[in-house]
């Protein structure tokens, strides 16, 4: 077996003159005047979309590659060998052509290494410029030289001129036949990612994650990442793909080129999803920085992280979640000016304690999430409205706590007053574990290096880095309790510290706030208004558990009994977060053509008023029905030509499967989306296919 | 230095799987800690492979050497590029008679574009003008696999130290045109030149071009 080089010069010059004979004279002579490559393993052509040239206008072409079987060429980024194919244009003065663009690839093993390219028939695509002093009537030579590799287990490479002459036409320019084989090149090329992408680079992974949350792991068939540039990730090692309430997470080998980390990251994600009828390829565009830092060891030792760690910890002590609850129990030292040195040492051992205990607990719960296989990181717990909710019913009556409503005495009270407001030392070990629960919503600076690194590293680091940031935490509260000294440069106790509460209150407050919009983002508008009322009981608990406190007899009870219904019934509603439904992604609402909610009702009124009726059958969770909506449905042609029919544009929203809109789909003998059906004004309902182009429902519309 | 203890932990730790399979594989071994992928910056695994004169080369007799290692199959186009303007000709007597070690390695395996026997192999030495110190034979793919080679020609300069300094193409021209030899930056001159003077290789990891390895 010989590789040789093959340059074929297959050139047909045939003159064109038809200009005036119409649109079947102008199909005739596309045919004729194809010129076509003969290379013995890939035949190549140029296609165009329109019939013809208009002056100052652009047309999109093709450059069709058709492969022998069991032969590839390649993508842009080749893979571990082979080669793109390149083309050299010899355009008449005046014409420009955009740069190559490319359908996303597929995979083909070699031996160990692996190429991206492809197989069968693929047409790249330019867009062609034509000059705007381009006179009507002499036919153009669109062409140049195309090169490319062809390999099957030995590679050879080809070259060819390809030429195409067009005709140019006053006017617009009608579809030419091959227009179909254009559409069908451009919805294989990649479209910006629908949901935002972020990409982490480790010495030893590469984690690409798309937060598409609506995803269920049943319909994804098959994901794969192509980089744009080699040496990021290895092509051939196996891409670990992990569908969960966070989205879509792949997981793949680091590459050799230590550069490719610093460059931003380019490549095609394609996945592949079962749909009715069989599966359908989605390309998206991954962009963006590789995120530094956050999970690179290599930038870290374990002391640095240890160190980072630390210093995380005591910025924590500033944040607004901790800072008010801190204060007060400084004060509250201030206030036992008499306690013996001793005992303060003992307070405070006891407070760190509290403190590590529980950053101890939710390291390990972290790490045992992680093993158990999910993608947990630090905050890990925030992603539960349930979670979200109680922390902010606990800000709440802290901060009702320090604004009075419930204080006595100076004391405090509240929630967590009874453990908090100890005297002994098991107040002192509470209080700490108040505060290292109340951190958990803030992150410091340094905290989030720091906890990275820590995920990446075996269970005993993993824990070294979070006692530290434990330790950084008690550390300030530690150190007062240790040196009793710095009392005396305080003022005296007095009203001025019942003031300072007051004010400490307020970041509490905001912390609430924040809190209420995280639920708001998670779970929507009722799961919110279940947080609020459950605010407004905590509200009604605290001060029936103020008057509880101040009275005596019967009202004390009934006062306390009060306050404990109104706790339970906050709780009872704060539960109603955990079944809230997931709000749908407003995908739908930046649509280009205005739409109304699909109904069996409206259906039948529109039709009855003689209006052709397009449904929309789709879903957050689709792939295919979002990038449907994105490359087809959002054309402005095609709202041109909803507008011109008067066609009525109703919208079947399934995300949360409603029995109607399934009825519906069962109606058509279907049970999944996408589904797109077209009801002529007097005529049957015809079904589009699953994967639509702005061609299709071009041509279904105009067929009204 | 904490780079320098998490390279090494993190070296451990990667390699520790690899090197058990390829010590396994590679039975001529005497250095089961170096037998390791490949990889930049790090020990050249050790390896030992027929030369066409019938005697074993083994890398670790190498040691105090600088080495080349160039994978590589005479009808692939890419190889071609080079043997045919002279390129590689030149760079091999360039690199000897300053006294490096070249070794090609043909890893095509039996019926498979490229599989050359002992006399074959020496023709094609002498035929093209070629000036390696030697040609080894790989028709298992076990020194290139452990190399990670995936490409003729792939390129490898392995320093005095035994550290492997350079991996990937040998110039920044991924194409099959012989033309393209003519002004094009070589990479594999560029390292030998940054070895013998002592300093890190400016860039230490390309991509490899050509046709695939015609492993079995």
């Amino acid at each position: 077996m010989v590789d040789a080089m093959t340059t074929s010069h297959a050139l047909a010059h045939r003159p064109v003159r038809l200009v005036a004979l119409g649109a079947l004279a102008i199909v005739l002579a596309m045919a004729a005047a194809r010129a076509e490559a003969s290379a013995p393993l890939v035949r190549v052509d140029l296609l165009s979309e329109q019939a013809g040239l208009t002056a100052g206008g652009e047309v999109w072409i093709g450059i069709r590659q058709r492969i022998a079987p069991g032969w590839h060429t390649y993508w842009t980024n080749p893979g571990d060998s082979g080669e793109p194919m390149t083309m050299e244009w010899t355009l008449p003065p005046g014409f420009t052509a955009g740069p190559l663009v490319w359908p996303h690839p597929e995979r083909i093993p070699v031996g160990p290494a692996m190429s991206h390219g492809y197989t069968g028939e693929v047409v790249l695509l330019t867009r062609l410029t034509t000059p705007p002093d381009l006179v009507p009537g002499r036919p153009v030579a669109i062409g140049g030289r195309a090169g490319w590799l062809v390999c099957e287990k030995i590679c050879i490479p080809e070259e060819a001129r390809v030429e195409l002459m067009l005709p140019v036409l006053a006017g617009r320019a009608p579809a030419s036949p091959d227009a179909p084989l254009i559409a069908q090149a451009r919805r294989a090329v990649p479209v910006p990612s629908p949901w935002p992408a972020t990409v982490s680079v480790a010495p030893a992974r590469v984690v690409l994650t798309l937060a598409a949350r609506e995803l269920s792991a049943g319909a994804i068939a098959d994901v794969w990442f192509y980089p744009g540039q080699w040496g990021l990730i290895e092509h051939a090692a196996p891409q670990e793909a992990r569908v969960d309430a966070r989205g879509l997470t792949l997981v793949m080998a680091r590459g050799p080129l230590p550069a490719a980390a610093q460059a931003p990251v380019e490549g095609v994600l394609v996945v592949k999803e079962r749909i009715e009828g069989g599966t359908v390829s989605q390309a998206f565009v991954i962009r963006g920085d590789a995120e530094r830092g956050t999970g690179d060891p290599s930038v870290l030792s374990l002391a640095a992280a240890i160190g980072l760690a630390l210093l995380g910890g005591l910025l924590l002590n500033l944040m607004p979640c901790v800072l008010p609850v801190l204060s007060v129990k400084v004060l509250a030292l201030l206030g036992h000016a008499d306690t013996s040195a001793a005992a303060l040492r003992r307070h405070g051992l006891a407070h760190t304690a509290g403190v590590l205990t529980c950053f101890v607990a939710l390291a390990a719960a972290l790490l045992a999430l992680r093993a158990g296989g999910m993608g947990v990181g630090w905050g890990f717990q925030l992603q539960s409205p349930l979670v979200v909710t109680l922390l902010a019913y606990l800000f709440f009556a802290l901060g009702l706590s320090l604004s009075g409503v419930l204080s006595v005495g100076g004391r405090l009270a509240g929630v967590g007053h009874a453990l908090v407001a100890r005297p002994g030392y098991a107040g002192s070990f509470f209080t700490g574990a108040l505060v290292a629960v109340a951190a958990t919503p803030c992150t410091a600076p340094f905290m989030g290096v720091a906890t990275g690194f820590a995920l990446t590293q075996p269970a005993p680091s993993a824990l070294a880095v979070f006692l530290a940031l434990g330790l950084g935490l008690a550390l300030p509260y530690l150190v007062l309790s240790l040196a009793p000294a710095w009392r005396r440069w305080l003022p005296r106790p007095g009203p001025w510290m019942e003031r300072l509460k007051q004010v400490l209150a307020f970041p509490l407050y905001a912390t609430v706030a924040w809190l209420v919009w995280v639920v708001s983002e998670q779970a929507g508008p009722r799961a919110t208004a279940a947080v609020l009322a459950g605010l407004v009981l905590i509200a009604f608990a605290a001060w029936m558990r103020g008057i509880s406190q101040a009275a005596q007899g019967r009202r004390r009870i009934l006062a306390a009994a009060a306050a404990a219904a109104g706790l339970a019934l906050a709780l009872a509603v704060g539960g109603f977060t955990l079944g809230a439904p997931t709000p749908t992604p407003a995908t739908a609402a930046a649509d280009g053509i205005p739409w109304e909610p699909w109904s069996p009702r409206r259906v039948a009124a529109a039709r009855a008023e003689g209006k052709p009726v397009f449904v929309n059958f789709t879903a957050a969770w689709c792939i295919t029905c979002l990038v449907n909506e994105r490359v087809a449905l959002r054309s402005p042609a095609v709202a041109r030509a909803f507008a011109g029919k008067d066609v009525v544009y109703l919208k079947a929203d399934w995300t949360n499967r409603s029995p109607e809109i399934a009825a519906a789909l069962e109606g058509f003998g279907r049970s999944g989306v996408p589904l797109y059906v077209l009801y002529p004004p007097r005529a049957e309902a015809t079904i589009l296919t699953p994967v639509l182009t702005e061609g299709t429902i071009l041509e279904a519309i105009e067929k009204l | 230095m904490p780079n320098a203890r998490v390279t090494r932990r993190r070296f451990l730790a990667d390699t520790g799987l690899g090197a058990l399979a390829a010590a396994g594989a590679l039975a001529v071994s005497r250095r089961a800690e170096a037998a390791a992928q490949a990889k930049v910056g790090a020990a050249a695994p050790a390896f030992a492979a027929p030369a066409t004169t019938g005697t074993n080369q083994s890398l670790g007799d190498l040691r105090g050497k600088v080495v080349v290692l160039e994978w590589t199959n005479h009808d692939c186009p890419y190889v071609r590029k080079h043997y045919e303007s002279g390129n590689m000709q030149a760079l091999q007597r360039e690199a000897t008679g300053q006294g490096v070690v070249w070794l090609s390695i043909i890893s095509s395996a039996p019926g498979t574009q490229g599989y050359v026997t002992p006399p074959q192999a020496d023709e094609l030495t002498s035929s093209r003008k070629a000036a390696p110190t030697a040609v080894l034979l790989d028709p298992k793919g076990t020194v290139g696999k452990l190399y990670g080679a995936t490409n003729t020609p792939h390129m490898y300069v392995i320093d005095k130290a035994g550290v492997l300094a350079y991996a990937g193409a040998i110039d920044d021209r991924p194409t099959s045109r012989k033309s393209d030899v003519q002004g094009a930056n070589n990479y594999v001159r560029a390292a030998l030149q940054s070895v013998a003077a002592g300093e890190p290789v400016k860039t230490p990891v390309t991509r490899a071009y050509g046709c695939t390895v015609k492993y079995a």
